[in-house]
């Protein structure tokens, strides 16, 4: 273990400083190293690792609010510590403690028994946000076991990454070189809450410093958007009418790049005719922004090249139109020649040389799996036409919520057993009473995770959870301009009570199953080694250098390639943009019963003041919440006080003017009721939101009992917005099962403290 | 003058993300939601849809001429060669004349009463290192320096 400082030893001062990662923003992604102090089997001080290429690479020692947080994570109270088995009603929270082996010989007799009685596909697996833990042994194990139902929840970067693929054949991350972008549209991107520390944002500050400009669309003045040189406060779920509208301006002000669509774009005279109908001014009656701002961006980025839209989880995961909206959001990038040009929309990972140490990616052991078994899906998250090995991310996947809803309506069949590890259904999609009715009904319900989340209540098994500081079951590789670093996760602290790596679940449920031989016979450093293989390195050397290994870069950049079209474009029908797109266009929907179109229509969130006039007289503002927020990760982390001391309370911003057209003062707890239910949260005032819009965060389950504050419950007069939004399965979005994130809402003061 | 090491922060690139402030608290053993040595706020101006938010993470300003000196009538805070401010804790009595006469309502107070504030992690100083909270800033907004390194920062043209 290296030391604190060179005047210190850990003879002297009895602090040894280990490395590993901080899962504050993800689960399981080995983002940001750290350096963790540890005295007396406590972490007391972190900082980050600076020969772990954090943020802006070789050196860099920042972390975020999360990251400092770090000792928090290890002095809750609030740690699930043994498994546990109900012993109460589903959903009364009842438990007594049991030891792991009767823990994971009860979930094992419970699996087979339910493939022999209902089939494999019966048993399904909750996905939190992406999870190496889950896309690698989970999935191997839902293949050995026999069944797709891998439940993605539909509120990721892959049905924005479907969308775009389908439409311009890619979705891109980042331009080749911020240094070459002219203009970033930062549109539903909510980058300072949900990655301070990864980088982008440092790329763009910079970018801003040389003079490169910014659009930023987004309901609320975000940091970010303070930096910006048009902020385009839309109303929540109607950015396809923007998008739609500004190609209305691009390809009526002749702003479109014509050598550009006459060689590589098919149907853009259809397209041309379908926008004709969306004007600024048809626009701004529904999105809230003055015809003549939505010209505005649209010429700037008709004019301004090359430009970057970085494309948030905002606006094509989390609206119901989302496919369209991001056809629309593509087609403005292709048609203004913006693909894969250097400053633009590169195509692939920007290269920065090939890694210099190799590992094996975990297998996910496809072939075990029965053939045909993707058309078993319960609710197919994408439709089946779309769930083929070249668009997938590790196999078949069925929606969240539509899966869980088959529990209730048994549809096309109902899942019997499902697992939950690392994520909260009460919290993480939609409608949770409905879904905690489907939980009550489920055979068996088996959860592993860090805390007594709401959702626990309605298990059969509770399993204890790890934080990254416990464990050290997992590598991670980091490739950079400099060279590439392999670390391990170090072992930073003992895990409490019986707590358990998620890595080790798998593996030791596989050998409970029978299927050892193929999980490494529940040996975890196996499995290590297996991934370690190509690289030379061995397991204890690993360990033997927690700093890990650093192998520098000889050889220059690669020379990098631009305007690779016939090969980024083969996947689409003619090889070309799908202006007017066959790649989805007249295939099956999602649901399996319709047809998809072949223009990106507007369609609308499900409630709107536009969309629904009737239904705004009853409930006049717009309500939706920020998914990501730098103080929690998602429904989680409430519970630390660093955290929980900037947001002691559910928020909710609102603009003063409509707060005091309601008698709500700065701080008052407000009603917030729309079609489908009501929640508190307190009134934060804020002039950087519409007077028509109203912005919360989810997930206030949790509790700080050192700031003496409660959680909150996800049902009716609790803090949960999930309870507040439209739910209803048919108007999800039809190729990708996208849910809309926001609703109609009517206020008032409520007295109670 | 003593002067040698100082903060810069530059608002344009803080976007409140609290990494300053929480690694402080940390690093320092400072409990949540108590005393802090920096604190992360922000100002916002006009009405919608013309707004701007200005942040500001603030700590000691280590002063040229520091008031608080002056005002603290036992002699317990004092400025070192190169120029941190710092409190002997063993003098303070706790009468809180610097607050009065601190502009940036700096000072802090502990459970014993006697006055607490940043003291630009002279723990980490004595390493070679700097404070925490400027290494801590995902966006270097926040550095921090000696005077002519800072002074680069401030006015470009001196570069050399």
């Amino acid at each position: 273990m290296i030391n604190p400082g060179a005047s210190t030893s850990p003879e002297k001062t009895g602090i040894e400083v280990i490395p590993t990662f901080c899962h504050g923003c993800g689960s399981l992604k080995p983002r940001c190293s750290l350096l963790c102090h540890v005295k007396n089997g406590q972490i007391t001080r972190i900082e980050g690792n600076p020969q772990a290429f954090n943020n802006w690479g070789a050196g860099c020692t920042s972390l975020c609010a999360k990251g400092y947080t770090g000792a928090q994570f290890e002095q809750t109270a609030d740690r699930l510590l043994y498994p546990l088995k109900r012993s109460g009603a589903k959903g009364e929270g009842k438990f007594q403690r049991i030891s792991w082996n009767e823990a994971l010989d009860t979930i094992a007799d419970k699996l087979i028994e339910t493939k022999k009685k209902y089939g494999a596909e019966s048993f399904g697996i909750l996905s939190p946000e992406f999870w190496p833990v889950l896309s690698t042994l989970g999935r191997r194990f839902l293949n050995v076991y026999g069944s797709p139902n891998y439940l993605h929840s539909a509120i990721c970067s892959t049905p924005r990454r479907a969308a775009a693929r389908m439409t311009v054949g890619f979705i891109s991350l980042a331009p080749d070189n911020w240094e070459k972008t002219r203009l970033i549209i930062n549109w539903g991107s909510n980058i300072e809450n949900s990655g301070v520390n990864s980088g982008q944002l440092w790329e763009m500050l910079e970018a801003l410093k040389r003079g490169t400009r910014m659009i930023d669309i987004r309901p609320m003045l975000d940091p970010l958007g303070t930096k910006a040189h048009l902020w385009l406060p839309i109303r929540p779920g109607t950015d396809c009418a923007l998008a739609l509208s500004i190609l209305h301006v691009l390809i009526s002000e002749k702003l479109y790049d014509a050598d550009f669509v006459e060689k590589w774009c098919y149907g853009f005279d259809k397209l041309s005719e379908h926008v004709r109908q969306y004007s600024p001014e048809w626009a701004a009656n529904i999105t809230g922004l003055p015809a003549a701002k939505i010209r505005e961006a649209a010429r700037m980025i008709g004019t301004i090249k090359p430009s970057f839209i970085c494309i948030g989880n905002g606006v094509g995961d989390q609206s119901n139109d989302g496919t369209a909206t991001i056809s629309a959001i593509s087609l403005i990038s292709a048609i203004t020649g913006n693909l894969d040009v250097p400053g633009g929309q590169y195509f692939g990972f920007p290269p920065v040389g090939p890694p210099l140490i190799r590992t094996n990616q975990i297998s996910v052991l496809e072939e075990k799996a029965p053939p045909e078994m993707v058309k078993k899906l319960v609710a197919p998250e994408g439709p089946l036409w779309y769930q083929t090995k070249k668009n997938w991310e590790s196999g078949p996947t069925s929606a969240y919520y539509k899966a869980l809803m088959s529990i209730l309506t048994g549809r096309p069949y109902p899942l019997r057993v499902i697992h939950a590890g690392c994520t909260n259904p009460l919290s993480a999609t939609r409608n949770p009473r409905r879904v905690a009715e489907a939980l009550k009904k489920l055979d068996f319900f088996f959860v592993m995770d860090l805390y007594h989340a709401p959702h626990v209540d309605f298990a059969d098994i509770v399993l204890p959870a790890c934080t990254s500081y416990e464990m050290s079951d997992q590598i991670a590789v980091k490739n950079s301009r400099e060279g590439t670093w392999i670390g391990i996760y170090n072992k930073v602290v003992e895990p409490p009570g019986e707590a358990r790596s998620d890595w080790r679940l798998y593996l030791d449920l596989a050998v409970k199953m029978g299927y050892g031989p193929d999980f490494w016979n529940g040996d975890i450093e196996a499995c290590l080694q297996e991934q370690l293989a190509p690289s030379g390195i061995s397991l204890a050397e690993l360990r033997n250098n927690p700093q890990g290994i650093f192998i520098p870069r000889h050889e220059p950049p690669p020379q990098l390639e631009y305007r690779r079209y016939a090969r980024i474009f083969r996947i689409l029908p003619h090889g070309k943009v799908q202006c007017y797109n066959e790649a989805i266009g007249g295939k099956s929907d999602c649901l399996g019963i319709g047809v998809l179109p072949y223009l990106p229509i507007y369609q609308g969130p499900p409630e709107g003041l536009a969309e629904t006039p009737d239904l705004a007289r009853e409930y006049p503002l717009i309500l939706s919440d920020v998914h990501a927020h730098r103080l929690s990760h998602h429904s989680y982390l409430h519970n630390l006080p660093y955290l929980r001391e900037h947001q002691p309370y559910p928020w909710v911003k609102i603009n003063p003017a409509t707060a005091r057209k309601y008698g709500i003062a700065d701080g008052d707890w407000v009603k917030v009721e729309s079609p489908h239910g009501w929640s508190k949260f307190k009134a934060e005032y804020f002039e950087g939101i519409s007077p028509e819009v109203l912005m919360t965060k989810r997930g206030w389950w949790q509790a700080c009992p050192e700031l003496n504050l409660p959680g909150y419950p996800y049902g009716n007069g609790g803090s949960e917005v999930n309870n507040l939004y439209n739910s209803n399965e048919k108007l999800f979005d039809k190729f990708y099962s996208q849910m809309a994130k926001q609703t109609l809402v009517k206020i008032s003061k409520l007295e109670e403290d | 003058m003593n002067r040698k090491y100082d903060f810069y922060f530059d608002p344009q690139r803080c976007l409140k993300c609290w990494a300053c402030e929480i690694a402080c608290q940390q690093w320092h053993g400072i409990k949540a939601a108590t005393i802090k040595f920096r604190v992360v706020s922000e100002i916002v101006r006009g009405t919608f849809p013309n707004v701007d938010r200005e942040f500001q993470s603030l700590a000691c300003r280590h002063c040229t001429e520091a008031p608080c000196i002056t005002a603290c009538p036992v002699g317990a805070i004092q400025k070192r060669d190169d120029g941190i401010v710092v409190v002997d804790k063993s003098l303070c009595t706790g009468c809180r004349v610097c607050l009065e006469d601190c502009p940036y309502h700096i000072p802090q107070f502990g459970d014993d009463g006697t006055m607490l504030k940043c003291d630009m992690c002279l723990d980490r100083l004595a390493q070679g290192r700097q404070p925490i909270c400027a290494e801590a800033c995902p966006t270097r907004a926040l550095q921090w320096g000696t005077t002519e390194e800072l002074a680069r920062l401030t006015h470009p043209e001196n570069q050399s």
